[in-house]
């Protein structure tokens, strides 16, 4: 279904912002043990039993450690695509800011975008404290870093599965 | 028990407390959550991609864990059901196993 090359076109300025979202994602991987409790990185390896302990253990000593250690080379995918359209001028008025740029992913790429801005979201949602589809606070910046990712996001999904 | 138990001999006392908790009788399910920040459009793409599935059947699957909460997307061996699980996370969906309820 997706062997195609997905074309995506941003400016400059926000591949430098998706690359600083995508790089603080890669620090917080590497920087916190599972073990230290943070709930994001919890939701990214979520319990797979509800009512059985012993088989919860298991099943998080056998998958836990891969499952972190992919999202960390989806996201080191993610910024190395990320890398040369990122390059930006010091200056806030330079023009080159908002110049366009093409991104070209392979499959693999592609793949590793969707699960990195995925899980991406999952952790902004934990900061900001989502638990309901409706809990939005349109005055929050926050919010609006939320969305951006989802609707890169869905246009992503969208390349993906257009069917020609 | 788990993916790589095939070869291993449980003591009696585990086997005791394991047979407590299953029944041998009843198949083993990977259950999908709903959650708050999954699109639902990524949702179905997961689905798609990751089980085969037509896009009508992926978006009956996507809307049955959004309208109920839940979801059960594949039933099988425990260790089948396990390692759909672990692809749901590393998805980033929020999958459960269980056997099927009596």
């Amino acid at each position: 279904m997706n062997d195609r090359i997905v074309v995506m076109e941003v400016a400059r300025i926000e591949a430098a912002h998706l690359a600083g979202l995508v790089g603080q994602f890669a620090e917080l991987l590497r920087e916190s043990a599972p073990e230290a409790g943070d709930p994001a990185i919890a939701r990214l390896v979520p319990s797979a039993y509800s009512d059985d302990e012993d088989a919860a253990r298991e099943f998080r000593s056998l998958t836990q450690a891969d499952l972190l250690e992919r999202r960390g080379s989806d996201a080191g995918l993610v910024l190395a695509s990320l890398q040369e359209a990122a390059q930006i001028p010091d200056d806030p008025d330079d023009p080159a800011l908002l110049e366009q740029v093409e991104l070209r992913l392979d499959p693999g790429t592609a793949q590793a975008w969707l699960r990195t801005l995925a899980a991406v979201r999952l952790v902004l949602a934990t900061r900001l404290g989502i638990v309901d589809e409706d809990d939005h606070e349109h005055d929050d910046p926050r919010f609006g870093v939320y969305d951006w990712i989802g609707y890169r996001l869905d246009g992503l999904v969208a390349a993906l599965d257009h069917e020609d | 028990m788990g993916m790589m138990s095939a070869i291993a001999t449980p003591s009696v006392d585990e086997e005791i407390s394991r047979s407590e908790l299953t029944d041998p009788a009843l198949p083993w399910q990977t259950v999908v959550w709903d959650d708050p920040v999954n699109l639902m459009s990524y949702v179905t793409h997961v689905f798609r991609e990751y089980f085969g599935l037509a896009r009508a059947d992926a978006e009956r699957l996507m809307l049955a864990v959004h309208n109920e909460g839940h979801a059960v997307v594949s039933r099988g061996p425990r260790e089948q059901m396990e390692m759909h699980a672990q692809a749901m996370h590393d998805y980033g969906l929020w999958a459960t196993v269980r056997q099927e309820p009596r």
